[in-house]
């Protein structure tokens, strides 16, 4: 007679092999390990994509008559990238073969000194792009033109040949970004790492408690 | 995790959370991973536990849906790099973590359900009522008595012929 799937179920079960217990002790070494290749991973192509991203600029930048915008930003995506593959030599360094808790610290301590460095790069690097931005619509005589037929015959208030108005407003704006500068980069790091360092600080915390339990 | 914490509150069910984990597993390194982090949350949530369900119901509900959460990440992460290697592995792959070769081909046929189904099979067959299924998975007692007729159907289809 056929068995019925309960009782299949009940005599595979009262075999002792069908119920061997895995170790626990592996979870946080791969866990550490996998989340941590995960960050290098985006990184890198983050990096590799804004390299790819300067070049298309540099371009189009000519293409549309605002090269002098272009070339600014040409120089400063490859700034970045150069600074940030230097400071990803650094977490290449770290010792793979220390405890997954040290692994994480270490971790943690590169990722700290890599955001205070870009967010004092930040202080300068977003007054440069709205600079560059600023720059590039002013040198372009297409944009001119075009400002000039839409703007018809205004006139801002000169001082020393200079539109007083219009550069004061500039100056605000180019400190504003200055002062928050580093926030904004903060927000930008929030919104593409922000789930893999919340899982990091999590692990992190668990290991801690660990510790003292 | 302390190892208090795991050989009194987890260990003691550490069965249903093996035969949860096999039922969403195709290998055995998977098998020992879904097992560990089933662990892990039941450690992290502990705290969550209200004492509304009984602590062996709360930690079923919990394996299954960490067991379900980890298959969909699976899923997507296989359809993002390979979209033909989802059909080799669960087709091709055999069971060979039991020396039963019934329980094997149960198991392989449960495997065969959908994730649903996997959930309310595994939670008959460890003689839960269906009141305490319906609550883990969400529905009403009715509702799996008569999904449990109709996958009992299905697997014996599945299985038919091939059990001693």
């Amino acid at each position: 007679m056929e068995k019925s799937i309960e009782s299949i179920w009940k005599e595979g079960f009262l075999q002792k092999n069908a119920m061997v217990v895995p170790k626990l002790n592996n979870l946080y070494n791969k866990k550490s390990i996998h989340i941590i290749d995960k960050f290098k991973r985006m990184f890198k192509i983050n990096l590799n994509a804004l390299v790819v991203f300067s070049f298309v600029v540099l371009p189009v930048s000519f293409f549309v008559k605002i090269p002098v915008m272009g070339i600014m930003m040409f120089i400063l995506f490859n700034v970045i990238v150069i600074i940030n593959k230097r400071l990803l030599k650094g977490l290449d360094k770290i010792d793979k073969n220390v405890s997954s808790y040290q692994y994480l610290k270490s971790f943690d301590t590169w990722m700290q000194e890599q955001i205070a460095i870009n967010v004092k790069m930040s202080s300068y690097i977003y007054p440069y792009v709205f600079i560059a931005m600023v720059s590039g619509f002013w040198f372009s005589n297409d944009i001119r033109e075009t400002s000039n037929r839409i703007l018809g015959n205004y006139q801002p208030d000169m001082i020393y040949g200079m539109p007083i108005y219009w550069m004061a407003s500039m100056f605000v704006i180019i400190i504003l970004l200055a002062i928050f500068g580093g926030r904004i980069y903060k927000l930008d790091l929030k919104i593409v790492y922000g789930g893999l360092l919340k899982k990091i600080a999590e692990l992190i915390s668990d290991m801690e408690d660990l510790r003292t339990e | 995790m302390s190892s208090d914490f795991y050989t009194v509150s987890i260990l003691p069910y550490s069965g249903i959370i093996i035969k949860i984990c096999r039922a969403y597993t195709d290998s055995q390194e998977d098998f020992e991973d879904y097992y560990q982090e089933v662990c892990l949350q039941i450690w992290r949530s502990k705290d969550q536990f209200r004492g509304d369900s009984k602590w062996s119901t709360w930690i079923y509900r919990l394996s299954l849906n960490i067991c379900l959460t980890l298959i969909r990440k699976k899923k997507k992460t296989r359809q993002f790099f390979n979209s033909d290697a989802i059909d080799h592995t669960e087709e091709g792959e055999e069971n060979t973590a039991f020396s039963n070769e019934n329980l094997g081909l149960l198991y392989e046929a449960i495997k065969r359900l959908s994730e649903i189904d996997r959930a309310v099979i595994l939670l008959y067959l460890e003689e839960k009522p269906n009141k305490e299924i319906a609550e883990i998975i969400g529905t009403t007692p009715n509702n799996i008595a008569v999904r449990v007729i109709r996958i009992k159907e299905r697997l014996k289809k599945i299985l038919d012929g091939k059990i001693n």
